[in-house]
Formats: C-alpha cells, sequence, structure tokens
C-alpha cells in the first residue's frame, strides 16, 4: 500500500489549487520533525498576539511531540497533508473502531483524535494564511482510512467551539458530551461519507 | 521513511464457538472478521501495555453508581 497519495489545496486568497499530497502513516520522526517544523512559528504567531492582546486560539497548547509515543501503538494513525516541501496540516485518529450514533447505530466508526492546520495556515495565528482547504483535505483522508480499515467511511469526533459551524456542514452534531470537557461530538455516517466524498470529485 | 503497512497472510484456526463470537461481532459492527481480529488485537496491545505500566481497567456504569475493576 501506497503510503502517499494525491490531495489538494487552495493558495489562500487566491483561487489558485495547488499540488498536495496525503503522508498516510507517519512515523514518530516525521511527527517529531513536524512539530520542530511548526513550533516557531507558533510561538512567534502568540507573541505577536500576546503583544497585539488577542485572544490566543482554543488549541493553542497542543504539542504534537507528546502525542508521538502514542505511535507505539497500532490504535493509533498519524496523517499530514504535505504541499510545497512541508506539511500543511496533521490529524490522529484512533483505529480503534468507536460505536456509531447516527444512521444505524453500533457501527465500527473511526474516531479522529486531533486535527490541526499548520501556524502558517491558522487565520487566528496570521492575517494572511498561507493555504486553506487543510481541514477539509484531512476529513478527506479521515474518510479515505475509515473505508480502508473497513469502518465504511464513517468518522467521529469532539470538536472545539471555534471549529463547530465547519463540522456542522458536512457531520451531524451530536451535542456537547459532559465525558469529553461538554465539546460538542460530531459523526459523520456512512452516507455522509459517501456524499462529501463525491462532492470532492 | 512513513510506517510500514504492508499486511501478511496467516490461516486462524478457530474453534466453533470461537468463529460464532467472531462472526456475531464481524455482523453487529459491519466488519469484516479480519478487521474485527485487527481490532482485537489493537486493543489487546494498548490495554495490556498500560497495565504493564502501573495503570488500572475499570468499567463504570453511571446510572447503578458501580465500578468494576477489570482483573485481566
Amino acid at each position: 500500500m501506497s503510503s502517499r497519495r494525491k490531495s489538494r489545496l487552495k493558495r489562500a486568497g487566491k483561487k489558485e489549487l495547488v499540488a498536495a499530497e496525503i503522508v498516510d502513516a507517519l512515523s514518530k520522526d516525521e511527527l517529531l520533525a513536524t512539530h520542530l517544523d511548526w513550533e516557531p512559528e507558533r510561538l512567534q504567531a502568540l507573541r505577536e498576539l500576546l503583544d497585539a492582546k488577542e485572544p490566543w486560539p482554543e488549541h493553542w497548547h497542543w504539542d504534537w511531540s507528546k502525542k508521538a509515543g502514542l505511535l507505539d501503538f497500532m490504535a493509533y494513525r498519524c496523517m499530514g497533508i504535505e504541499c510545497e516541501g512541508r506539511m500543511q496540516g496533521l490529524l490522529m485518529a484512533s483505529t480503534i473502531a468507536r460505536s456509531s450514533r447516527v444512521g444505524p447505530t453500533g457501527k465500527a466508526v473511526l474516531y479522529v483524535e486531533y486535527i490541526e492546520s499548520a501556524p502558517w495556515n491558522l487565520k487566528d495565528l496570521v492575517d494572511e494564511p498561507k493555504f486553506s482547504g487543510v481541514g477539509i483535505a484531512l476529513l478527506e483522508a479521515a474518510i479515505e482510512l475509515s473505508e480502508e480499515e473497513g469502518f465504511g467511511g464513517r468518522i467521529g469526533l469532539h470538536s472545539l467551539p471555534q471549529s463547530e459551524a465547519f463540522y456542522r456542514k458536512y457531520m451531524t452534531d451530536l451535542g456537547p458530551d459532559p465525558n469529553h470537557q461538554g465539546l460538542h461530538y460530531f459523526e459523520m455516517s456512512a452516507e455522509q461519507a459517501r456524499l462529501f466524498l463525491e462532492g470532492r470529485k | 521513511m512513513a510506517v510500514e503497512t504492508t499486511k501478511r497472510t496467516m490461516t486462524l484456526n478457530l474453534t466453533d464457538a470461537e468463529m460464532q463470537v467472531l462472526e456475531a461481532l464481524s455482523a453487529q459492527k459491519d466488519l469484516s472478521k479480519t478487521a474485527v481480529i485487527r481490532q482485537a488485537l489493537r486493543l489487546y496491545q494498548l490495554v495490556d501495555h498500560r497495565l504493564a505500566s502501573g495503570e488500572k481497567l475499570f468499567f463504570e456504569d453511571e446510572a447503578k453508581r458501580q465500578k468494576e475493576l477489570m482483573m485481566i
């Protein structure tokens, strides 16, 4: 199985589509290299927000180097989207199936633990992001992983409040989860996944 | 280098009872039998590691206010 496949991103502010690649099973080394690449720009952007007395994004404390240990286990899979030589976004999924709550219940669902764009692509961090479409490309990759795992494209995740509107476009909002800091739980059924992938063609 | 994900084939010998459980889980979860076995392996690896690290595994029933320690 190939570890890379074609994807695309949009140069932010322009309509230009740019070729990108999904790296579908990142190693610990690759994840740590991405963390090292992102961290200086993230810290610089946070410092500028602090100086400007602007609020920090809700996930400012995420540290991918601390998640690298999860890749010692088959239960986790990390994917990235690479474009112009740099990782533009990361996604960590649990491949231990959760049970579906949308559509037929009790079916296998791929759970997305974390999903994040590179700091230079985040509107909350920079005035002019470099690429847009990172989240949607990674969501597509998660659906493809779900299919590959035999989960029928079903995916689930807990969303930070800042991202709820984005996920509500494609997934079913099952409301706040008291067992997950009150974050809303979103699920995409097999049918929603099929429609999503059709829309990406 | 990305993680190696090449698959290898093996033969699995199961009793009738084990096969029935496998088939039931396969139908219930809408997964192939291979996918069910993979799930079991992933879960086992994770749970075994955490238990070996000194953690405990509990099942909790909030409605009944019960917590049961799983002895594995």
